[in-house]
């Protein structure tokens, strides 16, 4: 709070924060790595096991689940970054006004806050049977019976789109601003031609917001296990699966496939943070 | 070689476009009379959000307004959200405060909140569930609150942390050399000019817990919110019109709140060469 | 007389290393204006802090009319403080800002109100009372951050580079103020800069940092006249340098073999002679005592150069000579002293032993050479 004595008083101000944090992130998320090494969900009488490893690993639907939840995350993000980072890169150097890159960063800002269902459900009057663009592919007689848009792995990766776009374009964007106009200039004026300026000095020193967006978009999509389930042909994915056990009240197997599901968003953060420093973003 | 002005224009528009295309629909659909999810739409009625029940309908034909559920998981979300937005407020403001500094153990720390944010749903979701299967806590709104706050506070502390005023400390400082208690100094000087970004953090908290599905699914039982209800809803009953009411509606209390969170980005007290 | 401050082996270290304090002991009296002086990094600004109770210390004793200040929060020391970037609330009005101190001491409004108001009389920011800061000049805001310090009366106000973030103009005006206001209400006031000018023309007294370390501490004449190190003599004003040995000594002289020959210097002070003897020192002699010789003037040293080149200055003209291809020479003359010589131009130059004297220590600092000092790596 004030200058003096400032060790304790911050650890002070830590503390809430920190406590939330133990009780709903650390201790459930160790909770469940113990837990994954169960064979019954019992603290009374525990008996440890790997057999929810071997299970998983072996099973004949890991790899398919493995691949969809990888693949589809990992295209999310690529798409994301072809599609955001032109966007970024406007907003950066070719839209003068403050005011209107705050008005689009604010806009990007609405799909992520709006209703997760609403997300979904939007979708159906558009891409669905009896939505608006079949109704007009048959008005103009390009087709003459309703064909499927809805579910199939692209429309997964559009309504990802809508609402992750956001976490692409902005840490590009924030990367690309402060970049000092005058260092484009000493590129120019040391004979660079607008490719080599672009990539030698533009996109390398954006690199950063490109790794942050790819990770968020990566991370954000790997935990929703709904909307794949819904669209994309109802593919399985590593989420869903989770899921589904817990429902079914299979814990310790629920444990383990949400270990595996922490380890790759860890792995993913790991790499990122050894990469870039998230904080230069901010501070 | 340089792109045209109206190419870059373009773009932007069609992203925009987009990306707001399928909620203007939700919109459009919530008037359409008829159960059907279809074009084109012959006739706007307020049916689903209005219309008497004759006692006989299923859930998904009754309008929005005669359905009791709809009200109490509209309360419970109003509740939630309003929790998540106080305790996101504390909690942001004082580890923002924290981080301002040099300590042991900074990195680690800002890394582990971000976690909050970057922990997949289901995995939190799961083992808040274990912890209180464990502990045999009841789930009340209080622990969906907690476990949607650990989502919300790494974004409340981004935004704080970019926003903060790179002289805060100085002004700390020269309050504490002019005679001013520690108490006083985040009453006189820290409080208000980060004012704008406390509530920020509030309204964020709001916005973010107001439509998040999957932890709050794990962490409520009984009705839900209105997130979770509508999802439980549309597993087992026909897409109607109504949901796109109820979706016209959950969206439009985001929209005002989004309106309020721009607003509060655009003030600040700042000033100062 | 009392010692108002009084710093005994104060030490702060960081991890980063810079601006860290090694170890400074000083003292300052009662109504001392006394400055500190140093380089960029050399800990000056982080010794005002300790002082003002903004920053602990790690090791070390600090006290204030002999009270010790460990832990003793900011707010009950009998000190005030102008900080850098003036730190003006952005949020409070200027006259908000200056009555702050007062408001937190409690006093009530009638006196917070008489209190201001002879202040922005004081030094002259009358009228800007309802402005915001942002709504101010650079130089109406310094002079408000120092109304806001000074308006508590402490018995030390501590100023924190208050020159360094103004214009040249504004930076002289306002150290002119300052003296103006010590004499009239009087206190310690302990002011930091790395700008020799402000510092000798404001000091009481001095004190020079270097790297956490104390240069030398004494009058602003006592500094520049009889330097303790290299770098205290070179941080107060232009030099001109030579290595050299002792060769020998009497009680008032000394004489240094150099490789442009022997120079006689005048004895410092505080150094013992028997010591000397032998020794490799800096012999220093400032610009304004160097001449260039009209046939034979009688002087002690003389030294043959080469015209090199010269700068202008309006009041007074800068001369630099070469001794040899990487040694120059310089000499401050007035600027309507008639000077001719052409580049190249072989001349004598000349000075007093009376003005010369001889460093043997090149700083605290361990482990800097003497010889690297005067000549570069």
């Amino acid at each position: 709070m004030s200058a003096r004595p400032p060790k304790i008083m911050n650890y002070i101000l830590l503390l809430p924060g920190l406590l939330v944090i133990a009780f709903f992130l650390v201790i459930p998320l160790l909770l469940t790595v113990v837990i994954s090494f169960m064979q019954e969900f019992s603290f009374t009488n525990p008996i440890f096991t790997v057999e929810n490893y071997i299970e998983f690993f072996t099973s004949p639907q890991t790899p398919t689940i493995l691949a969809n939840t990888f693949g589809m995350s990992l295209l999310a993000s690529l798409v994301a970054l072809l599609v955001g980072y032109p966007a970024a890169y406007f907003m950066a150097f070719r839209i003068k006004s403050i005011k209107t890159r705050n008005l689009i960063i604010s806009l990007l800002l609405v799909p992520f806050l709006i209703d997760w269902n609403v997300r979904t459900i939007a979708w159906i009057p558009i891409l669905g049977e009896s939505g608006i663009v079949n109704y007009l592919l048959q008005y103009f007689n390009i087709v003459h019976q309703p064909v499927s848009l809805l579910f199939s792995r692209w429309t997964l990766i559009i309504i990802w789109l809508q609402s992750n776009l956001l976490f692409m374009i902005f840490p590009i964007y924030l990367a690309l601003s402060r970049i000092d106009p005058d260092v484009i200039n000493a590129a120019r004026v040391l004979k660079s031609p607008p490719h080599r300026v672009f990539y030698e000095i533009i996109f390398k020193l954006s690199l950063p917001g490109v790794i942050v967006g790819l990770t968020f978009v990566f991370v954000n999509t790997l935990g929703d296990y709904i909307t794949p389930s819904l669209w994309a042909g109802g593919i399985q994915v590593l989420g869903l699966s989770v899921a589904n056990f817990a429902a079914n009240f299979v814990w310790p197997y629920a444990a383990t496939q949400s270990t595996v599901l922490i380890l790759i968003s860890l792995a993913v953060l790991v790499i990122l943070f050894k990469i870039v420093d998230i904080k230069k973003l901010v501070e | 070689m340089k792109i045209p002005d109206f190419l870059v224009k373009t773009y932007i528009a069609i992203i925009i476009l987009i990306i707001y295309l399928p909620l203007v629909f939700v919109v459009l659909l919530s008037f359409k009379s008829g159960a059907n999810i279809s074009f084109p739409i012959e006739r706007f009625t307020l049916d689903w959000y209005l219309k008497p029940p004759t006692g006989y309908e299923y859930a998904a034909y009754v309008s929005l307004f005669y359905d009791r559920q709809f009200f109490a998981a509209l309360r419970n979300s109003f509740t939630v959200s309003i929790v998540v937005a106080l305790m996101a407020m504390v909690l942001v403001t004082t580890t923002a405060l924290a981080f301002r500094r040099r300590m042991a153990g900074r990195n680690f720390l800002f890394y582990l909140f971000l976690l909050g944010f970057l922990t997949p749903g289901v995995t939190v979701g799961l083992g808040v569930n274990f912890l209180f299967r464990l502990l045999n806590l009841p789930f009340s709104f209080w622990s969906a609150a907690l476990i949607n706050v650990i989502y919300v506070v790494p974004f409340g502390l981004i935004l704080m942390m970019a926003r903060f005023d790179p002289n805060l400390l100085f002004y700390e400082q020269a309050a504490a050399v002019l005679k001013a208690p520690p108490l006083m100094i985040f009453r006189r000087i820290t409080l208000p000019l980060i004012i704008y970004e406390v509530i920020s953090a509030a309204i964020l908290g709001f916005l973010l817990s107001w439509g998040e599905v999957i932890r709050t699914q794990f962490a409520m039982k009984g009705i839900g919110t209105l997130s979770t209800f509508i999802n439980t809803q549309l597993g087992v009953n026909p897409l109607t019109p109504k949901w796109y009411a109820a979706g016209t509606l959950i969206s439009a209390v985001s929209f005002l709140g989004f309106l309020v969170f721009a607003y509060l980005l655009t003030k600040t007290v700042r000033q100062q060469a | 007389m009392a010692k108002v401050v009084e710093a005994r082996k104060l030490a702060k270290r960081y991890k980063g290393a810079v601006e860290a304090l090694r170890e400074v002991s000083f003292e300052v009296d009662e109504n001392e204006f006394f400055i500190i002086m140093g380089p960029s990094g050399c800990g000056k600004s982080t010794l005002l802090r300790i002082i003002a109770g903004i920053l602990d210390y790690d090791s070390g004793e600090l006290y204030i009319k002999g009270e010790n200040m460990k832990n003793v929060p900011p707010h009950r020391r009998d000190v005030s403080m102008m900080l850098e970037n003036f730190a003006l609330f952005p949020h409070m009005t200027v006259y908000e800002n200056i009555a702050f101190g007062l408001r937190m001491l409690g006093k009530d409004k009638d006196e917070i109100d008489r209190e201001v108001r002879k202040m922005t009389r004081l030094l002259h920011i009358e009228g800007l009372e309802d402005r915001m800061p942002n709504e101010i000049s650079g130089g109406q805001r310094q002079r408000v951050a120092l109304a806001r310090a000074l308006i508590i009366r402490p018995s030390v106000l501590l100023l924190d580079e208050p020159l360094s973030h103004v214009d040249y103009q504004l930076q002289r005006k306002f150290a002119e103020m300052l003296k103006e206001v010590h004499r009239e209400i009087g206190g310690v006031f302990m002011l930091t800069t790395h700008d020799q000018e402000h510092g000798l023309s404001l000091a009481d007294r001095m004190l020079i940092m270097n790297s956490g370390l104390v240069e030398q501490i004494g009058t602003p004449t006592q500094i520049y006249n009889d330097p303790q190190t290299l770098f205290a003599a070179r941080f107060v004003g232009e030099l001109n340098t030579f290595a050299g040995t002792v060769e020998e000594v009497s009680p008032d002289a000394v004489w240094v073999k150099t490789e442009f020959g022997t120079f006689k210097a005048r004895h410092p002070a505080a150094e013992n002679a028997r010591d000397l003897v032998g020794r490799r020192v800096a012999y220093i002699v400032r610009p304004e005592h160097v001449r260039v010789a009209r046939e034979d003037s009688g002087q002690d040293n003389r030294l043959s150069v080469y015209f090199n080149t010269y700068y202008y200055f309006g009041h007074f003209l800068e001369l630099v000579f070469s001794a040899d291809a990487q040694t120059r020479v310089k000499s401050v003359i007035s600027a309507n002293e008639p000077f001719t010589a052409k580049v190249g131009e072989q001349l004598t130059l000349t000075w007093p032993y009376t003005k010369a004297t001889i460093v043997s220590k090149p700083s605290v600092v361990e482990g800097v050479d003497i010889e690297e000092l005067i000549y570069g790596k």
